[in-house]
């Protein structure tokens, strides 16, 4: 509108005295340089550089590596979450998420807790390469596996399997650290004695404080074990649990562990919205997964062209995420399970197979968007990055 | 070195709109979005079982097929209109104020009217006067200003000129003497952040106009989708889309645009740049000082910043109607004060004093969660400067304490809502500003004050090249940010031209 116009209207005279005082008087914007990425980099930082500062021997396969900052102090986080870590090996720049085994309350540092994979290119480097004085790149604290008091009722029970006790453990040593007034039981199910991670410790905190209790679950004990066997069964948990009504569930571990205790659960009559879940990657052997297309072998390959030209071959059995990382192609990534959609990106021609489940937005799914840690080439594909 | 006739920073509404309009022209655009997804505030995020509506309540200006409003020609003309599902909403809204009122409204003007008369029959002629100004002071501005009228006068635009300068509430009280329908009738000053005291009552009659004529309308698969439409719209036009890599600098040389350089250091060419980033990031973060006329700055300081949002996100594990809730769009008010809710948005707590809107979608779309749940938005409006003072520490805990105090609120009216959630999100003035990289996360860019407006800061280049979409330029809102962008693309394709 022209000013002559606007000089007109009635009412003019006051809003032209408040613009003259807002000249004089009004905020002066450019103290804001900087402000936003500064606050959102005190809790929520892009990247986070790490020393290793100490390394403890857990279980023969298993260490947990203390991570010191470099040149901040460490964003605060919820006992449960995970940091990814960014690394470069072999010439692939990879990521892995790693729930923070140590407890919120310690600030000094963050503890990841590394379990030895087989022929795992990330845990056989953590574990054999890395050591102390050495420095790694992580996220910041991700994630949504933790108690909320909302929500979550002040007693809850813990269902770990194998490396998923590393949430687990920051939880129990926040509520026995702090004196929360919250419970804490937790089962624990591994294949033998010999691979469980922090046996002492919890049993010790189990003995110390009435509000933990530690019940592991051996699948295959050997002779002088007295402790549960098998698996952890809804039969298992009520009998110990007895009132299930007013308590919260938390599950970590391996597909295994959710293909048979969410089940369990769902038979004792715990409505879906009392457990939460955590992920724990993708799914093994994909090509086992429901709904795999039985034409496609796990051993075939498919042509990968990128839009500017690149191409590469891609195993089917491999997530494409993992096949561009081996092809020097970097796609952001966090959780690799799926859930957190950094690693999307648009399917022009081709099909992948996607385990169901999958939390894609509507949308992306109808503008052939996936997330490429859990798609796996069961054709020939373009794509866009 | 890259060249592009035009490089657009942020994919927002206004930002998608800009490059879309621009691709389907056949230009070489480059849209810059530092997120990995399109959308800016029109964005959804997944939690269990559960896509989640960010930002976008009751989307205006759309109208039906047979009776478009602006918006659809705008979506029609960019092609995502057959991409897209639209449902229109039953109610304009339902608004509950506990012991006092509790009424829903219809998007018609007769029904609207009606039921006001009809819970406020003290007051009937003043409701009929007061929506008869509102649709003749719109025509006025319509024909002042959609069909651009060269020649404005008082002799053909007499309300216009009366009323442009006015406050909502100056015309409220003049109206009508029962506060608690002056509360019934304008609850929508807080789409745009500024109780009546201060809302310019153009904007007001401008909203109600809007929604009445044109309907509120719900997308499916909710404002992501729109914002993936226009994202394929502009990869299927040839206009190249780059997320996860914002813009690190503007290059301006000799007072005008030559360059960008992203993220990751690359520098792109162009004369042209739209920018969807805050005003404040636009001249402060990414343009060197020394090439920002005064003049921007000088012009800044009519301005303040707007503010954020409180939002629960919550995935239910029931139907709606087990829950009570009946309507898409619920106001809840525990007062008729809107002077003391605003104030209250300057404060971190949230209680009975604060204004929230609790808005439901399945009623309206099944597909709006897995059959046998719901997803509600619990929102209300708080200044992001006391986040900003909380030590990153206490952060969650301060997180928790409010979520839960807003809830206590929500379930006045909604009493069993927390015992059915299956999924929580809160998201604070510090989640706004961590996803959409706006100052202290405001999210209606500057307080919408008539000294603000573009009656007083018009929208035009102070660098020759460089362009501005979205609400810091202009209104907040979907429906005039996406108008933004495709304003600023025009802009744009004219100077182009000469």
């Amino acid at each position: 509108m022209k000013k002559e116009v606007v000089e007109q209207l009635d009412g003019y005279q006051e809003i032209a005295k408040d613009i003259e005082l807002a000249r004089k008087y009004g905020s002066d914007f450019t103290s804001e340089k900087g402000a936003v990425a500064a606050y959102i980099n005190r809790l929520h930082p892009a990247r986070l550089r790490l020393r290793v500062s100490d390394i403890f021997v857990e279980t023969p396969s298993t260490k947990t590596l203390r991570l010191v900052a470099v040149d901040r102090t460490l964003p605060p986080f919820q006992a449960g979450q995970y940091l990814s870590l960014f690394m470069e090996i072999g010439g692939i720049r990879t990521s892995r998420p790693y729930s923070i085994s140590s407890q919120p309350n310690q600030t000094g540092y963050y503890d990841i807790t590394v379990k030895r994979v087989e022929q795992g290119l990330v845990s056989t480097y953590l574990l054999d390469s890395v050591g102390r004085g050495d420095e790694l790149v992580s996220s910041g604290p991700e994630g949504n596996f933790f108690f909320n008091p909302i929500v979550h009722k002040k007693n809850m029970v813990g269902i770990a399997g194998g490396s998923g006790i590393t949430p687990f453990v920051s939880m129990i040593r926040e509520i026995t650290d702090r004196g929360l007034d919250r419970t804490m039981h937790l089962f624990y199910g591994n294949k033998t004695d010999e691979d469980v991670i922090f046996h002492e410790e919890l049993t010790q905190l189990a003995k110390r404080f009435d509000n933990i209790s530690y019940i592991p679950v051996i699948e295959e004990p050997a002779g002088a074990y007295t402790g549960a066997c098998g698996y952890v069964t809804g039969g298992l948990i009520r009998d110990l649990m007895g009132d299930i009504e007013d308590k919260s569930f938390f599950i970590c571990g391996p597909q295994g562990l959710y293909d048979f205790c969410l089940p369990e659960l769902e038979s004792l009559g715990i409505p879906r919205r009392k457990v939460r879940q955590e992920m724990y990657g993708a799914p093994p052997n994909i090509w086992q997964y429901p709904g795999w297309p039985e034409n496609v072998d796990k051993d075939y390959t498919f042509t990968v062209k990128l839009r500017d030209g690149r191409q590469f071959e891609a195993k089917a059995s491999e997530s494409l995420l993992l096949a561009l990382e081996r092809n020097k192609v970097v796609v952001p990534s966090l959780c690799r399970s799926g859930e957190c959609s950094q690693c999307r990106l648009k399917i022009i021609s081709g099909k992948v197979f996607q385990p169901a489940g999958v939390p894609v937005r509507k949308s992306d799914a109808r503008f052939g968007y996936v997330h490429s840690c859990v798609s796996y080439p069961i054709e020939d594909l373009e794509i866009l990055v | 070195m890259d060249r592009y006739d035009v490089v657009v920073i942020g994919a927002g509404n206004g930002g998608l709109t800009a490059a879309a309009t621009l691709a389907r022209r056949g230009i070489n655009v480059l849209l810059l979005e530092r997120h990995n997804i399109p959308g800016g505030c029109a964005t959804s995020f997944c939690r269990g079982r559960f896509e989640f509506e960010v930002a976008l309540h009751q989307l205006s200006g759309l109208g039906l097929p047979e009776k478009p409003g602006p918006l659809r020609g705008i979506l029609d003309q960019l092609g995502v209109t057959g991409k897209l599902e639209f449902v229109p909403m039953t109610d304009l809204y339902h608004i509950t104020i506990p012991g006092q009122i509790d009424l829903t409204l219809k998007p018609d003007r007769a029904a609207m009217t009606a039921e006001l008369q009809k819970h406020f029959p003290h007051e009937r002629e003043a409701i009929e006067s007061y929506i008869q100004l509102v649709y003749d002071l719109f025509s006025q501005v319509l024909g002042a200003f959609f069909f651009r009228d060269p020649e404005v006068t008082r002799g053909k635009y007499p309300l216009y000129f009366q009323y442009a300068l006015k406050n909502t509430q100056e015309v409220l009280d003049k109206h009508f003497k029962d506060p608690l329908l002056k509360s019934v009738i304008s609850p929508y000053w807080v789409y745009m952040g500024l109780p009546p005291k201060y809302m310019s009552f153009v904007d007001m009659t401008a909203m109600l106009f809007a929604y009445l004529e044109f309907i509120p309308f719900h997308i499916k698969g909710g404002s992501q989708a729109l914002s993936n439409a226009l994202a394929d719209t502009i990869i299927s036009s040839g206009g190249t889309v780059r997320f996860n890599c914002g813009a690190q600098k503007i290059v301006v040389e000799d007072g005008k645009i030559r360059g960008v350089i992203t993220e990751n250091g690359e520098e792109v060419s162009t004369r042209y740049v739209v920018s969807n980033a805050s005003k404040i990031t636009t001249y402060v973060d990414l343009i060197d000082k020394e090439h920002v006329p005064d003049k921007v700055f000088e012009e800044m300081q009519q301005c303040s910043l707007s503010q954020s949002g409180f939002t629960i996100y919550l995935g239910l594990d029931c139907e709606p109607q087990n829950l009570g809730i009946t309507q898409s769009t619920n106001f809840i008010l525990c007062h008729t004060d809107s002077d003391l809710a605003y104030e209250r948005m300057k404060v971190i707590d949230i209680d009975e004093r604060d204004y929230m809107l609790l808005s439901c979608f399945n009623l309206i779309d099944p597909d709006f969660s897995p059959p046998g749940t719901s997803q509600a938005a619990l929102v209300t409006l708080k200044y992001g400067e006391p986040w900003l003072r909380i030590p990153p520490s206490q952060y969650a805990r301060e997180k928790y304490r409010v979520a839960d105090s807003m809830l206590q609120v929500a379930e006045k009216v909604f009493p069993s809502l927390r015992d059915h959630i299956e999924e929580i999100e809160i998201g604070t003035p510090l989640t706004h500003m961590r996803y959409l990289g706006t100052q202290k996360g405001a999210i209606y860019g500057f307080d919408h004050y008539l000294k603000s407006s573009t009656l007083f800061i018009p929208n035009k280049p102070h660098i020759e090249g460089l362009y501005g979409a979205g609400g810091w330029v202009g209104y907040n809102g979907f429906q005039t940010t996406l108008e933004s962008g495709v304003r600023a693309a025009k802009a744009i394709l004219k100077d182009m031209k000469s």
